[in-house]
């Protein structure tokens, strides 16, 4: 029996788009807890990033008051979740936080990967799962559908679902009704100490980290001293409070609430995602389960394009760590690129967002290498090395044996664009480990695939095969040994270590000629004879050149003309001093961008 | 030494210095004109009179003028008694002498025997006509006022007067123009006879009409085909027996420009009028280009220069190899050496040697020249200098 049983704490899972924020705020102008003006205002100017990438990167949890039909009134704390398979540890988290999960099935498009990679997150946190099948305003809709693969795909029954739309407003009180009546109230409420888990924190530059944390049980209020489980870490607790959705100080956090904690810490990393917060009088034992240390998979370098812009950079990306911790960084140099940054990510989205967000709010120009995953480098000596820079590969003399991460992953793919996705699969050497079918027109496929495969462009050419109906998830899985070696790209005769990867080595003749080729189609017609290579450890394996500038003469050229003249080259020579230089050759900065795009 | 260098170094030993004289007036304006010129009035005339003779007299160089070279505008605009007015105020800068060199720019339609008489009478020795084409089609396109039977008519005329030297301008890459057409203008321009042909690669410069053009998109930019009408202008004129000896000027034996030699060689030349360009006494610059300011200026005993730049000796061999390299004989490296000892030669050598190696320059002794090649790219190799002289860009 929960000690507070007028609680309920859950969240809504869904595939992008399939109308999670719609509800979202359905959900909270029914329940008063914003008027519909304050909504879309707040909700406009605050992360426009994620609104046009449809994914959800921080969460906002907010608390709502409910009457219910049963006569009782409700505290509902609305958790939101990360969209992203990048931040399923986030995800996790947040689920950890709460006793149940709407699933929301877009009517028009059923079942999606992201829809059943959710709903097993969910699962697994053992949580109540209530099926909404969502948008069925839409002419096309399709509830027979939906429902079937509800049980088909998911196993759930399809009496349970819950027909809506948040655009029109139907099925709103349903819902509200099913999440009291159907998820259970707090749980571990009467665990003998308080514990309280962390799925969030934010960084405010006057009040330090402000972590979002869920009380499972005992109280919490200013003035205790707290003790962060996985540290030991103390600190006073200067205010608690709650989500209304604005930040609103109460007296006490009790069991079943959803918070705020304000403490005396000020460092970021001290308080991670997953950690339980206990009290120093009377510490828990036990941690809340499910801690994990996360760590970046995907690397890259970025350096600013105008070199003086570096600090720039640097306080930009130390801004973005306090409110990321999952986004790592440290300083390196390149010889192609200069000073910047080796930064870390949990995929390639949030690779892509970090960029994003220094390019757009810190309005810095950046040029980033080769993304690369993490590689586990045996030596003979039997040590293992984590290497995430092909620069710092040793001496292939040296190494044992390479493993790279790989990673399951379900592809969900309409019937007959099974052909090019297996052809694609195989293209990025993974295996197909079974199919399921979906329905009459679509199939599942789950495989194993090296995560570096799918860095680049994997996504983009599902994407473009399936006409935009494919659609993916995956986990990271082993680390598997493979034949890989260090490509490198020459630009007359000079390694560029920007474009240095690490590739399979069946595939870096063919990885080298594209690039090559793509280098020689991007680089400007040069005056000089320029050759661009790709090399394995020395050895030629492509070639191609720079096309050779044509005509770049001023025909009339008098006394007249000749301090005009003189500024005319002046303005060319600087125009290069902003390429990168190779030697002698200019590389215009966007040319890296260009490659890895194209790649 | 080929007739080409013998004709250069015609100009690399220090003479002494030009005269530029600026007539800034037009009757109207080419398209493809980024000159400073006035539609004149009687008064505006007289001003500039006043002004050349005000500003002559401000400049006394210590020598005497070699060259002069009447540029415009269009000095052919100016009457035949304005034309003996102003040779006359030149006259006493020559030191009592003849100007080795004295070229007068003309349009064909300007062209008369009184004008040519006159120009006879006080010692030009060279004519420059403003051809440009001879196709009715393209001078209309270029907004040029003449025709075929005035350029025949004016051509006759300029060699009756018996001029020693008479050049033609002409133009390519025009908007529309087929390369046999080019083609069958320089044999058309060979046929007359002329002494000297210029031939210029149709630019696009700001703030003229077919800058505007360009940039609306009508008219389109197209090295490659430029560099083949380069290359076909090229070889025809040497079959037609006509050097070249810079990247748009090609010259029977005899008859290079002296003027223009002595400017690229970075000696010293005076420019008067508005908007001329000046180099001597340790600085270059230009004069204001608006005729009232300027003529208010040289009245008040003042030279109002723009962009006055302070010549070093480095600063002088540098542009002694970026425009000296235009020129077909290129440039004495030596010479340039004992100018400037200090600048950064290691550099400029690496830069020249990388230049041989891929084809684009030739050194033989202490010269260093372009080849056809390179001479196509000689704003790129310009800018290279100067970044080796800068010495900005370090060479891993
Ligand atoms: N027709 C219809 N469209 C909806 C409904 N809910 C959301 N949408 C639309 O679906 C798109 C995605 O909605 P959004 O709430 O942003 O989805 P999210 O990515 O899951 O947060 C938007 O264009 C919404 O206007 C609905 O119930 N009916
Ligand atoms: S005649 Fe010469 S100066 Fe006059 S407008 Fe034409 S191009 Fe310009």
């Amino acid at each position: 029996m929960s000690s507070v049983p007028l609680t309920r704490n859950f969240c809504i899972i869904a595939h992008v788009d399939h109308g999670k924020t719609t509800l979202s705020d359905r959900l909270l102008e029914y329940t008063n807890t914003v008027s519909h003006r304050v909504l879309t205002a707040q909700h406009l100017d605050s992360m426009d990033l994620e609104r046009e990438r449809g994914i959800t990167i921080k969460s906002h949890p907010v608390t709502m008051t409910y009457p219910a039909k049963d006569g009782q009134i409700y505290k509902l704390n609305l958790m939101d979740t990360p969209g992203h398979v990048d931040f399923s540890y986030e995800v996790s988290r947040s689920l950890a936080a709460c006793e149940g999960a709407l699933l929301l099935i877009d009517a028009a498009q059923g079942v999606e990967a992201q829809t059943v990679a959710n709903a097993h997150l969910a699962f697994a946190q053992k949580l109540k799962v209530i099926p909404v099948i969502n948008k069925i305003d839409l002419p096309s809709a399709n509830l027979e559908l939906c429902l079937k693969q509800l049980e088909d795909i998911l196993t759930i029954s399809s009496e349970e679902a819950i027909l809506a739309s948040g655009k029109s407003g139907i099925g709103i009180v349903d819902i509200l009704e099913a999440v009291v009546s159907r998820v259970p109230a707090p749980r571990w409420t009467d665990y003998p100490q308080p514990r309280a888990l962390v799925f969030d924190s934010l960084y405010d530059s006057y009040r330090g980290v402000i972590a979002y944390a869920r009380v499972f049980s005992g109280s919490y209020k200013a003035g205790d001293m707290m003790m962060l489980m996985n540290t030991g870490q103390r600190a006073e607790i200067k205010e608690v409070g709650v989500f209304t959705p604005k930040m609103m100080k109460v007296d006490v956090l009790g069991a079943g609430d959803v918070g705020y904690f304000v403490s005396s810490i000020k460092t970021p990393s001290e308080i991670k995602t997953g950690d339980t917060i206990t009290l120093a009088n009377k510490a828990a034992t036990d941690m809340l389960p499910g801690y994990k240390e996360v760590r970046p998979m995907v690397f890259c370098g970025l350096y600013p394009v105008e070199t003086s812009d570096y600090e720039k950079l640097k306080a930009a990306l130390g801004r973005l760590q306090l409110n990321d911790a999952a986004f790592v960084y440290s300083s390196e140099s390149s010889l192609a690129l200069g000073f910047g940054f080796r930064c870390g990510f949990l995929g390639l989205l949030h690779m892509e967002i970090i960029q994003e967000r220094v390019r757009r709010e810190h309005d810095v120009d950046i040029i980033s290498t080769y993304p690369s995953v993490v590689y586990h480098i045996v030596t003979h000596g039997g040590a293992i090395a984590q290497i995430d820079n092909p620069v710092l590969l040793p001496d292939p003399g040296t190494i044992l044996e390479i493993r790279e991460p790989t990673i399951k992953a379900s592809i969900h793919i309409p019937n007959d664009s099974m052909g090019d996705i297996l052809a694609l699969v195989m293209e990025k050497r993974g295996v197909v480990e079974h199919t399921d079918t979906l329905d009459a027109h679509r199939v599942m496929l789950t495989c194993m695939l090296p995560l570096n495969e799918i860095l680049v462009d994997f996504n983009d050419r599902l994407k473009s095969i399936t006409h935009g109906y494919g659609s993916m998830d995956y986990e990271l899985s082993d680390y598997l040994v493979s034949d890989l070696v260090k490509m490198e790209i020459l630009v007359n005769n000079d390694p560029v270590d920007a474009f240095a990867s690490i590739v399979h080595r069946d595939k870096a003749e063919g990885k080298g000629r594209a690039l090559c080729e793509k280098l020689a189609e991007i680089i400007p017609p040069q005056m000089f004879k320029v050759a661009i290579q790709a090399a394995i450890g020395g050895k030629i394996i492509a070639r191609d050149n720079v096309k050779e500038m044509r005509k770049d003469v001023t025909s009339k050229c008098y006394g007249g003309d000749i301090s005009r003249k003189r500024k005319l080259l002046d303005k060319q020579k600087e125009g290069k001093k902003k390429m990168k230089q190779f030697g002698k050759v200019s590389i215009p900065s966007d040319a890296f961008i260009k490659v890895l795009k194209t790649n | 030494m080929t007739h080409v260098e013998t004709e250069q170094a015609k100009g690399e030993a220090a003479p002494r210095p030009g005269l530029y004289m600026h007539v800034p007036f037009c009757a109207s304006t080419c398209d493809f004109c980024a000159f400073y010129q006035i539609k004149p009035t009687p008064g505006m005339i007289e001003r500039y009179f006043d002004g050349v003779e005000r500003e002559l007299e401000l400049i006394q160089p210590a020598r005497t003028y070699g060259t002069v070279f009447w540029g415009g505008g269009t000095p052919g605009l100016l009457t035949a008694g304005q034309l003996r007015r102003l040779g006359g105020l030149v006259e006493k800068y020559l030191g009592g002498r003849r100007a080795t060199e004295w070229t007068v720019e003309l349009a064909p339609g300007s062209v008369t025997s009184e004008r040519l008489e006159a120009l006879r009478e006080i010692g030009v020795t060279r004519v420059s006509l403003g051809v440009q084409s001879f196709q009715p089609r393209l001078l209309d396109a270029l907004g040029r006022q003449h025709n075929r039977g005035q350029i025949d008519r004016a051509y006759e005329r300029v060699r009756s007067a018996g001029f020693a030297s008479v050049n033609l301008d002409l133009m390519f890459a025009l908007p529309g123009q087929e390369e046999a057409e080019w083609l069958a203008d320089i044999d058309t321009a060979v046929g007359l006879q002329p002494d000297h042909l210029s031939t210029y690669c149709l630019t696009f410069e700001e703030d003229t009409a077919l800058w505007v053009k360009l940039s609306q998109g009508r008219v389109k930019l197209d090295p490659e085909r430029e560099a083949q009408l380069y290359e076909a202008t090229w070889a025809r004129l040497a079959e037609r027996g006509f050097a070249q000896y810079e990247v748009s000027n090609f010259a029977r034996p005899g008859h290079a420009c002296v003027h223009n030699l002595n400017t690229w060689h970075m000696h010293e030349w005076v420019g008067i009028g508005p908007s001329a360009a000046s180099q001597h006494d340790g600085w270059r610059g230009q004069n204001v280009s608006d005729l009232e300011a300027w003529a208010a200026a040289v009245d008040r005993g003042e030279r109002l220069t723009a962009e006055k730049t302070c010549l070093s000796p480095a600063l002088l061999a540098e542009d002694a190899l970026i425009f000296g390299l235009r020129m077909n004989a290129g440039v004495d490296l030596a010479r340039w050496q004992a100018v400037s000892p200090a600048a950064p030669w290691g550099g400029v050598n690496a830069l020249l040697d990388r230049m041989v190696a891929d084809g684009l320059a030739l050194r033989e002794g202490t010269r260093v020249r372009l080849t056809d090649r390179g001479r196509l790219l000689a704003d790129s190799i310009g800018a290279e200098v100067m970044a080796a002289f800068t010495a900005e860009e370090v060479v891993r």
